[in-house]
Formats: structure tokens, C-alpha cells, sequence
């Protein structure tokens, strides 16, 4: 009983029921946090690290990203008569390395991070999905 | 508009303005079949006031979770129609195409029975409740021990149904809600005779209209005002008697996984629900009947004549929702307590303060003389 005697204003109620009224009414700074995901997106940073893109005009297939890749995602193919890497996404950490280690600056990564798919084949990302082109873009 | 008691009567002088019911009769008279027009106007009440209470019910489970989520900051359903106002019709959907599972051990026909044993009560206290000036179904002249006598029977179902499902967390919710059930009856009753002491009438057409009137022009007679002591009682009694949070310990979730209908599913779980919601309805429209005036309220003699009906049920639906809401928010805000300590609450502090302030009610009549 020694809770109630001590309590009998019932102080910490009424202080919390102010509370959560302040929030419902959002009296102050509390607004409604949830963000409705399909129809609205949170901002995100612009060093999100999403899927991977490939410069078009500035890789040179020279395969330092293949060979830094911590969990070997990526592997240099064959793509119109020049060399561009192909990533497994199913693998990639996205960890960025493949963009620090790059000597052209060609690999970057984007703030796409919509990547769930049917079939494991189609999380390999081949240089067709990944190349842009940077004058074109410009 | 002073002769209509109820809304048999309603209906009658509705028909009557529209100058259809004479015919009607007659019809009826040359068959000589006039108790089937009485029976026929009775069930289209009752139809009204089930809709009303079915509608009533869906609004609300939208409305306890907006109001869970308001608290959380979060939007709750937003999906399903405007605000996700279309997400009961959902859940009722989907309720209703799920697989009814009976355990194997359980007793069948106990198990089937107890959901509507725990849904029909919960409908039935609407029969005595004043909705509006003469929009209540039956002004029965011993309202309030009907409606007490008619809550006292879902414990008995949720006990029916805790049995029934020979589940060991069953049982013991339904244990936990008879235990509180009793011990929260008495205070819940001593509250509610301490406004019978003021009326002298159990009838809830009585105790609203006993409260219509101001005191000096502005303080609305609510009884509220005369027996707040008797009103933080019955609401602190009567939540706990709905099971809901901080004393729900019939279905607490996170020691019994649901309580009594931890083995229900589909259509016979949706009945408990809706059982629970119109009982946190009804519950809400006894205490505006008992301590905040009902349909009463002091811009009501000004009203046209001809609206009083609408404008009084516009009146205590909204004094009901604030009721509503009052317990959404403390849903939302307390945690819930041990059950000791709720016994110990219902016994040792609920039961002395409800005789105290049966005292002091007396008290005041004697002091004041005639009220």
C-alpha cells in the first residue's frame, strides 16, 4: 500500500497524461514522425551508398576495384569492346572501396536502394544497368 | 415534443408528420394483425440502434488506433479509404475469411457459445441508455440495476470461454478478469446508488433529466459537480471493469498471450472485439448518463422544439467520445498495474471511498434538504 499513500495525487499520471496529450495535439516539437514509404521518401544523405554506378566514358577496365572488392562482387566483363565490372549485389557490402580505389573516379554509388528482386541472376548487375554517361547527364 | 418517452414513439410521430402512419394502421386493423405493426416497429428500433452500435464500434477501433498512434507519433492506417477510415471493413474481411479453428481439446459447444454470451450482453445495455430526448429504445424504470445486472454477465462468458479452450493462459485471463469483475462491481454499484440517492429513481430518463438545469446560470446541475469523488470512482471502475489498460489483465499480452481468447480465431474472435469496443461505448454512455448530464446541456431549452432530438444526440455523443478518448489516452499513457495490486486497489481503496461517498451523498441530502 506504501505505493498509493505516497502517491495518492496521482501526480505522475496526470504528468504523463499531459505528455502524451501534448503529443497527440502536437503542441511543441512533436511532429509525426512515420514516413508513408511508398507514396513519400525520407531525404537521404548525399553519401548514401545504394546501388552502384559506372562512368561510361572515365572507367578504363583497369580491375583495381575487382581486385579490392572484400567479398569478390565485382568482375570485370566484356561490354561493347571495352571492359567495364559487373556487380552481384547478392554480394556487395556496400562497403565503397570499389569507389575510393578507383584511379578515374569512375565508379560511384547512387542513393537507389530499392534492390530486391526475384531471382538471384538478376541481382548481378552487369555494365548495361550500371554504365551512365556522364556528358549525356550533364 | 414532451409526450415522446422513447423511440417507439419517435417512429410513430415521424410517421405520423409524414402522415403515413394512419393508413398504415389501418391496414394492419382490417387485417387484424396490430401487434405486427407494434413488432415491426419495435425490430426497426432495434435495427437502428444495432447498426448504430456496429457502426459505432468500427469507428472506434479506427479511433483507438489513431489515437495509439497520435501518442506514438506515427499516422496509424492511412491506406484503406480516406485516413484509413475503410480499415475496419478491412479487418472485418479479413476476420471473416480466416479459418475458424476449434482446439481439438477444447468443448466444442462451450467454446462456439461463449462469444456470443460475451456480444449479446454487450448490445443489450444500449436498451436503457438515453441516446437523445426521446431516443432511447425502452425507459425501463429499474435502468441502472438492469444495466449493472446485464455487465455482470460477461464475466461468467469470459470464464465460459477462458474453460472452454483448455489452454492454460486462457484460464488464467479468465481467473484475472472474474477476480477484477467482482471486486470492481461494488464500487462501480455504491457509485452509481449514491446518484440514485439524489434522483430516487433507478430510471435513466430520471437521472438525466434530474441533471438538465443550471446552478446560478452557468454551472450545468451535473452531477459530476456533486459527486466528483463518486465520478473518479466509477470511471477508475468502470475501465477496469472494460479491461483496459492499465487493468487489462485479462488479455495482458505480455504475460498471457491474449488472455481468454488466446484460441479464438476469425469470426468468433472478431465477436469478442466487437463485444469489447461496445462495451467501452456503453460504458462511456453511462458515465455521461450518470455524471455528466447526458443529452442535458444548458443551450437545450433554446433549441427549436422540432431539433431537440438531433441536437441532444449530437450532445451526448460528443460528451461519450470525450469519455472515449479520456480512456484511449490513459490506454496510451499508464502502464498496466500488477494484480495484486489492482485487488488491493478494488478492496482496500475503491470499496471504502464508494461507502465514504455514499455517506457524504446522504450527507449533502440530509444538509440541503429536498435537492
Amino acid at each position: 500500500m506504501a505505493w498509493i499513500s505516497k502517491n495518492w495525487t496521482m501526480s505522475g499520471i496526470i504528468k504523463g497524461l499531459i505528455v502524451t496529450l501534448k503529443h497527440v495535439l502536437h503542441i511543441g516539437n512533436r511532429p509525426t514522425v512515420t514516413v508513408q514509404y511508398p507514396y513519400e521518401r525520407m531525404k537521404l544523405s548525399p553519401r548514401f551508398r545504394g546501388l552502384h554506378a559506372v562512368d561510361e566514358n572515365a572507367c578504363i577496365g583497369c580491375g583495381i576495384c575487382e581486385v579490392n572488392c572484400p567479398n569478390g562482387t565485382i568482375r570485370i566483363v566484356k561490354h561493347n569492346t571495352r571492359w567495364y565490372p559487373q556487380v552481384n549485389i547478392g554480394m556487395c557490402l556496400f562497403c565503397g572501396i570499389c569507389v575510393d580505389v578507383c584511379p578515374m573516379n569512375a565508379m560511384k554509388m547512387t542513393g537507389n536502394y530499392e534492390l530486391a528482386d526475384y531471382t538471384r541472376e538478376s541481382l548481378i548487375y552487369g555494365p548495361d544497368r550500371l554504365l551512365f554517361n556522364k556528358e549525356v547527364k550533364q | 415534443m414532451g409526450m415522446i418517452a422513447n423511440a417507439y414513439e419517435l417512429i410513430i410521430y415521424i410517421l405520423e408528420f409524414f402522415g403515413v402512419y394512419g393508413p398504415i394502421k389501418n391496414i394492419f386493423q382490417v387485417l387484424g394483425i396490430e401487434f405486427v405493426l407494434k413488432i415491426i416497429i419495435v425490430l426497426v428500433e432495434v435495427g437502428i440502434l444495432f447498426v448504430f452500435v456496429l457502426l459505432t464500434v468500427m469507428f472506434l477501433t479506427w479511433m483507438e488506433r489513431k489515437v495509439v498512434a497520435m501518442v506514438q507519433a506515427r499516422y496509424g492506417p492511412m491506406v484503406t479509404g480516406p485516413r484509413g477510415l475503410l480499415q475496419p471493413v478491412m479487418d472485418g474481411v479479413k476476420l471473416i475469411g480466416k479459418e475458424d479453428i476449434i482446439p481439438e481439446k477444447a468443448d466444442r459447444w462451450i467454446f462456439t457459445l461463449a462469444p456470443f454470451i460475451v456480444f449479446i450482453p454487450a448490445l443489450l445495455v444500449f436498451i436503457p441508455i438515453p441516446f437523445g430526448q426521446s431516443l432511447i429504445i425502452s425507459d425501463l424504470r429499474v435502468g441502472l440495476l438492469y444495466i449493472i445486472a446485464i455487465s455482470a454477465v460477461s464475466p461468467v462468458a469470459i470464464l465460459l470461454a477462458g474453460w472452454a479452450s483448455n489452454n492454460k493462459y486462457s484460464l488464467m485471463g479468465a481467473m484475472r478478469a472474474v477476480a477484477q469483475d467482482i471486486s470492481y462491481t461494488i464500487p462501480l454499484a455504491l457509485a452509481a446508488i449514491a446518484i440514485v440517492l439524489f434522483t430516487g429513481s433507478l430510471s435513466t430518463v430520471d437521472i438525466v433529466n434530474a441533471q438538465s438545469g443550471t446552478w446560478f446560470g452557468i454551472i450545468p446541475k451535473w452531477f459530476i459537480f456533486l459527486q466528483p469523488l463518486g465520478f473518479i470512482l466509477f470511471l477508475i471502475a468502470s475501465i477496469a471493469e472494460m479491461g483496459r489498460i492499465p487493468f487489462d489483465f485479462q488479455e495482458s499480452e505480455s504475460e498471457l498471450v491474449a488472455g481468454f481468447f488466446t484460441e479464438y480465431s476469425g469470426m468468433k474472435f472478431a465477436m469478442f472485439f466487437l463485444a469489447e469496443y461496445a462495451h467501452l461505448f456503453a460504458v462511456s454512455g453511462i458515465v455521461v448518463t450518470l455524471f455528466l448530464g447526458g443529452w442535458s446541456f444548458p443551450i437545450l431549452p433554446f433549441v427549436p422544439p422540432m431539433l431537440v432530438p438531433l441536437v441532444s444526440l449530437g450532445v451526448f455523443l460528443v460528451k461519450t467520445y470525450a469519455v472515449i478518448f479520456f480512456a484511449m489516452w490513459l490506454r496510451d499513457t499508464v502502464p498496466r498495474m500488477r494484480i495484486d495490486q489492482l485487488l488491493n486497489l478494488g478492496w482496500k481503496i475503491m470499496v471504502p471511498l464508494a461507502l465514504l461517498n455514499l455517506l457524504l451523498a446522504g450527507f449533502l441530502i440530509t444538509v440541503w434538504g429536498a435537492f
